[in-house]
């Protein structure tokens, strides 16, 4: 069983103390990448419900180096304290409440106390009311501080809020916010241990207009940011002077000086208040550098801002390519890391302002309007030979996902466009399919009218290049169906045909031309071309399949089923009828069965017999995806579980998997699964798993070793053995982790990075062979004085003598 | 997407490569550069003079215009006519030229334009004139009057007078393969082939239509004539035989004329090349009945001529314009008397040691010196970044000015960029908006 397509940006991720680990939350637990390979190192395994923030120690002194210590807390009710090098667990705290946010303020080591004892550590923590006096009131959050030193909750409550809010604390500690619709509340954690209790006591408010969305605190000075839904940024400047002036109430209304202070409203406490407007929609993170000279704000257009506090002047990092969502900075000042909504951290040294690494997720289902009514797409199709999906992405690509290694293997760019803010999106990329083998890809990408002008439908077709995911663009086909959209693209099983149906009412068979060798040597790569078009009473045609051999296309044309021969274009049968529209069709192998999915108000799942041309079972079900196995006649099925079948079962879980054996109707097995609307299914092929079990048992298993994947609305897929539920051997690949290497530069390569490769090309060059003549000038002065001619005309002929002059080089 | 950073400019929708094979022909038929002038009347004829140079004489109105046949400027002009002339025509060693005319007379000049001969006979405008091949003494001539009549034009005399055509004769050419042999053609639908010992025509063709132009191909065995809006080509000496027949033009084909296609590589072949009143020229290879060029000329033409040297080929429109094609590459030879003034050294530039070399410092090229200099085998070459050039409209909609950018596709005049602009804004829910803001 491998478990993967984890979302990396549910909260933001934090650096370990050296900079050189991003600890990541991804559902239960925590997984830890290197920063400078952008790979997988290892995974902290112990929650039980998804982790909601972890905060690393900072490193204090260099000989603490080694050590590296988090704390993590989930919604499971737990916070835990990890040894994160060695992946170990080393203590758990008990809260028994969901904990959506924690901050420990004086993380660093608690202030010693006037008796010179060490303090305690506290957190607080943002947790579910369990109050019912506060839950009538319609606040279902709270704030609480504990304990972690003696593990013990503190009674009092900090604030009760209306949903539980994320908590955002200052680095130095000093203070802690949150934000609450128009209100930012700010709190002083306090030195003295017994202060923690009147925590709640000292706050300062800050109005606003529009709902805020983040906020964040200057490392040095009294500053505190807030961005809002609308994009506007402000900055107020010495809050909480009075507030936190003298830790007693009674100063609150003596200092009410009369003096101005610009832009602040009401009664809050602050000295002034700026506000940038840049972002059109709203703010999504705001960080401070470190050296609190920079602001840096993102949002949805997915552009980096960065903010010189004192001139307000703007730099950007523009085209992330999705919104973005969280910013968190490194103890290393040329790395930080922006989470990207599409799954995505981004390593970023702002200095440079580049992207050093990414890490990417799976990519994550995205808002998509309704193009026409019905598609069968939840947007992947699935190699089962490399156990690769392919899915669509937010900025008009298709990304190939490994399921085996959890791990991108590529993107290919499909329609080559900037990516536009979420909110009107217009450019769909609305249906994908692969060949078996994988090495070639078609997609269909809609653009959608504009007060219905200028739609365009276009078909593309990929070809794969050396290694797998490499895809170049062999075809475009710009509107292939007129200007009626695409219901289904399948591909042949074994030839290079591609079948095409349409809301039109007309189906098309696209073949490839064969490659042509031409004069010069070069070969002119064939492109694709409609070999025939078919029409069943001008219905629309709203699905298509190949069977497993090829030999028989079948079309649904609205309610019925046409069964064609794709080479001769003709007709051989028709199958009918459904209650609604059929969506979705395919061929089980193996048995002469065809299944198909209606929706719908009166959906339906049926299995059609092909030697009677009959139907053979049916259940009123609404399928949401389908799977046939290639080596035996079952297959699985999605479907959506009506309301009274899950009365029992949990609350989450939506959804059921069913498997059947074609010619059955009572399943074989049925799986409960959660998050079912928008998921998929699909079989993997044996190779993979008969290898990773050749190695680690030594033999090949005589059994079956199909796998199913379920991938479910949030993208999140699990690969099991549905047919041995006992003992599934499938175990994580053995290059799922991937250790740090611990290669350091030091001396100038740590500084300066490594040296280019200086080797000139002078160098080889034949050196010029002279020898020195055996001092030349010796014989030169002898001789008595009178015989020697003047000094002027013996200077040059010393000078040239000690010149030796080049020879000419000899071969 | 490459990450963050890169900006994808608008790109143009993708379309199958042409298919269209440039043969070498079709290169050398495409390398004709053309310029025109300007005379306000009617183009009637073009007439190339056989012997080199290859001057050429063109007949507009009441006026013969001459040219040189290297560097296509004008030569002389006649204008001693009382009426309108047709088909001036060079003798074929340049030494005389004859013009018909409205009046009916035909005259004879010298290359200067002195009037040296008035063959009188006809009585009706007269459109065709011509020398034989090798022979200087005598004219054809054919009339309105439907007349055919050969002169000596020494004693300005007619020797013979051949009557059979009905309708006015616009059109004829003397037989490259027999010196008697001429064809005329008229309005009467028929080209009528003459032997001039005879007085009766030798062999009758129907071409259907009034005949415009007819000329006979290099070989001598074959005619080709036009008239309506098709060519055909016949074989005389297969009696007559209609072998082709090419309906290329839209409109009546007014003109037609012989030229040479130099292809690097191959031996020179004949073209037949015809013009029309659609304001095409097609080339036409008639060994294969194939047209292997067309080119598209802004006025309705009336005649066409090409140089014997394949330098040029010249058209005449119906608004006066004169349509010169000077081949690229066909070098115009400089006169080489006196000494060369481009031949002299720049100043401040000495030759020395076979290279242009700076010599001194009071000079423009010390200054320079060194600036065109090679890098050797050891230097370390730095290349500059190449700048992108972004076009202005992918500027403007970087910054979400559409209007602005619509504006400048539009300008660009180029349906590549316009198309995609158009595209680009429809997917950022502009593109309604974008056109009532211009207006």
């Amino acid at each position: 069983m491998i478990q993967g397509g984890k979302n990396l940006v549910y909260r933001p991720p934090a650096f370990s103390g050296d900079g050189k680990r991003l600890l990541v939350c991804t559902g239960n637990t925590v997984s830890i990448y290197g920063t400078s390979t952008g790979l997988l190192i290892t995974e902290l395994v112990g929650h039980t419900a998804t982790v909601t923030s972890v905060i690393v120690l900072p490193v204090a002194a260099p000989a603490s180096k080694i050590a590296s210590y988090c704390w993590t807390s989930s919604l499971d009710g737990t916070i835990r304290y990890w040894d994160f090098s060695s992946s170990q667990l080393i203590k758990t705290l008990e809260v028994n409440h969901s904990i959506y946010s924690m901050v420990i303020p004086n993380i660093s080591g608690p202030p010693a106390d006037d008796n010179g004892e060490k303090g305690d550590l506290y957190a607080l923590i943002s947790a579910d009311s369990s109050k019912s006096s506060a839950q009538q009131r319609g606040l279902s959050g709270q704030i609480l501080v504990y304990n972690l030193t003696k593990s013990v909750l503190l009674k009092n409550t900090v604030s009760e809020t209306l949903k539980p809010e994320t908590l955002v604390g200052s680095y130095s500690g000093e203070f802690v916010g949150i934000v609450t619709a128009r209100r930012l509340l700010i709190w002083k954690p306090p030195r003295k241990n017994t202060d923690w209790v009147n925590l709640g006591k000292f706050r300062v408010r800050l109005h606003h207009t529009k709902s805020f969305t983040t906020l964040a605190f200057h490392p040095s000075e009294r500053i505190v940011a807030g961005g809002d839904i609308t994009g506007r940024i402000l900055i107020w400047r010495g809050f909480g002077k009075r507030r936190f002036a003298k830790q007693s109430l009674t100063s609150r209304r003596d200092v009410e000086n009369e003096e101005e202070r610009p832009g602040v409203r009401g009664n809050d406490d602050a000295e002034s208040c700026a506000t940038w407007h840049w972002h059109s929609t709203e703010v999504k993170f705001l960080s401070f550098s470190s050296d609190g000279a920079y602001l840096y704000s993102g949002g949805g257009e997915g552009v980096l801002v960065a903010w010189q506090l004192d001139t307000g002047k703007k730099t950007f990092l523009p085209r992330f390519g999705s919104a973005l969502r969280y910013f968190v900075d490194s103890p290393d000042p040329s790395l930080s890391s922006i989470s990207s909504a599409d799954n995505q951290i981004h390593l970023v040294n702002l200095q440079a302002m580049k992207v050093l690494k990414s890490i990417p997720g799976i990519k994550l289902p995205f808002a998509i309007p309704e193009i026409y009514e019905g598609l069968w797409s939840n947007g992947f199709a699935v190699v089962s030979s490399a156990g690769l999906v392919a899915l669509r992405t937010e900025n008009y690509g298709v990304q190939f996902y490994s399921l085996l290694h959890d791990r991108e293997i590529t993107q290919v760019v499909v329609c080559n466009r900037n990516y536009q803010t979420n909110d009107d999106v217009t450019v769909v990329v609305s249906l994908l399919a692969l060949s078996g083998d994988g090495s070639e890809m078609s997609t269909v990408e809609v653009r959608l009218p504009e007060e219905g002008i200028g739609g365009l439908v276009c078909l593309k077709f990929w070809e794969c290049g050396s290694h797998s995911g490499d895809f170049a663009l062999s075809t475009v086909i710009y509107d292939p169906h007129g200007d009626a959209g695409i219901s289904a693209v399948a591909f042949h099983p074994t030839r290079s045909m591609v079948v095409s149906s349409s809301y039109g009412g007309n189906f098309k068979i696209w073949i490839r031309s064969m490659d042509i060798q031409k004069k010069d040597g070069s070969l002119q790569k064939g492109g694709w071309r409609c070999q025939s078009i078919g029409t069943y009473k001008k219905n629309p045609m709203t699905a298509a399949a190949f069977s497993a051999d090829g030999s028989v296309l079948a079309v649904a044309a609205g309610f019925v089923i046409t069964l064609w021969n794709p080479n001769t274009n003709t007709l051989v049968a028709v199958m009918g009828e459904t209650p609604e529209p059929i969506v979705a069709l395919s061929f089980i192998p193996n048995a002469e069965h065809l299944l198909s999915v209606s929706r719908g108000s009166n959906p339906q799942l049926s299995v059609w017999n092909l030697s009677k041309l009959s139907l053979s079972w049916a259940y009123a079900l609404c399928a949401e995806a389908m799977a046939c196995d290639m080596n035996s006649s079952k297959f699985a099925v999605l479907v959506l579980a009506p309301a009274k079948v899950l009365s029992g079962v949990s609350s989450h879980r939506d959804g059921l998997i069913l498997l059947f054996e074609a010619e059955d109707a009572v399943p074989i097995a049925t799986w409960c699964v959660k998050k079912a609307k928008g998921g998929g299914l699909a079989f993997l092929q044996e190779d993979h798993f008969t290898k990773t079990e050749n190695t680690t048992n030594g033999k090949i298993d005589g059994k079956s070793s199909t796998r199913l994947v379920y991938l479910n609305g949030d993208h999140e897929y699990i690969v099991f053995n549905p047919f041995n539920s006992g003992d599934d051997t499938t175990s994580k690949p053995h290059d799922w982790y991937h250790p740090l290497e611990n290669e350091e530069p030091f001396g100038y390569k740590a500084m300066y990075g490594k040296l280019p490769d200086s080797t000139d090309k002078r160098e080889n060059l034949e050196t010029v062979a002279f020898e020195l003549t055996d001092k030349p000038w010796e014989t030169l002065f002898s001789g008595s004085s009178h015989v020697l001619p003047p000094l002027s005309k013996l200077c040059h002929v010393f000078l040239a003598s000690l010149l030796e002059k080049k020879k000419e080089v000899t071969t | 997407m490459d990450g963050p950073g890169t900006f994808v400019p608008i790109s143009a929708r993708l379309h199958p490569k042409k298919t269209l094979k440039s043969s070498p022909e079709s290169k050398f038929w495409s390398s004709f550069k053309t310029t025109f002038l300007t005379y306000n009347l009617p183009i009637t004829s073009i007439n190339f003079c056989p012997e080199p140079p290859h001057d050429f004489v063109v007949t507009s109105s009441a006026t013969l215009f001459t040219f040189d046949g290297i560097t296509f400027t004008p030569k002389s002009t006649i204008r001693k006519f009382s009426d309108v002339a047709y088909s001036g025509t060079f003798r074929p060693d340049g030494k005389l030229l004859a013009a018909g005319g409205e009046s009916g007379n035909v005259q004879i000049f010298n290359p200067k334009g002195d009037p040296l001969r008035r063959l009188v006979g006809h009585v009706h405008p007269v459109h065709y004139v011509s020398y034989p091949h090798n022979d200087k003494l005598h004219i054809l001539s054919g009339g309105d009057d439907g007349l055919v009549k050969w002169w000596d034009v020494a004693s300005e005399t007619e020797i013979t007078t051949l009557s059979g055509h009905r309708d006015y004769i616009r059109c004829g050419s003397p037989s490259p393969a027999s010196e008697h042999l001429w064809a005329t053609g008229s309005y009467d639908d028929m080209v009528r082939l003459w032997d001039l010992r005879n007085t009766s025509p030798v062999m009758e063709l129907g071409h259907g239509k009034p005949v415009e132009a007819a000329v006979f191909l290099p070989s001598g065995g074959f005619l080709a004539t036009a008239g309506g809006n098709v060519v055909k080509i016949w074989d005389v000496i297969g009696g007559g035989k209609l072998v082709h027949t090419m309906e290329s033009h839209n409109k009546t084909v007014t003109s037609l004329c012989v030229g040479k296609a130099l292809v690097p590589g191959e031996s020179e072949q004949s073209r037949l090349l015809s013009v029309s009143i659609d304001g095409y020229l097609k080339v036409f290879d008639y060994m294969s009945f194939k047209v292997v060029h067309t080119a598209k000329f802004p006025a309705s033409l009336l005649s066409v001529g090409m140089s014997p040297s394949s330098s040029c080929r010249v058209a005449g429109s119906s608004n006066g314009r004169f349509f010169i094609g000077k081949r690229k590459g066909h070098k115009v030879e400089p006169k080489k008397d006196g000494p060369d003034e481009l031949m002299l050294p720049i100043e401040g530039v000495g030759e020395e040691n076979g290279k242009w070399a700076p010599t001194k410092p009071w000079h423009r090229g010390y200054f320079q010196r060194g600036q065109t200099e090679k890098h050797s085998e050891g230097d370390l070459v730095v290349n500059q970044p190449k700048r992108v050039r972004v076009p202005q409209h992918d500027k403007l909609l970087r910054k979400f000015h559409h209007k602005e950018a619509f504006v400048s596709a539009l300008n660009s005049n180029n349906p590549e960029v316009v198309v995609p602009v158009m595209e680009e804004l429809v997917a950022r829910k502009a593109m309604v908006r974008a056109p009532n803001e211009v207006c």
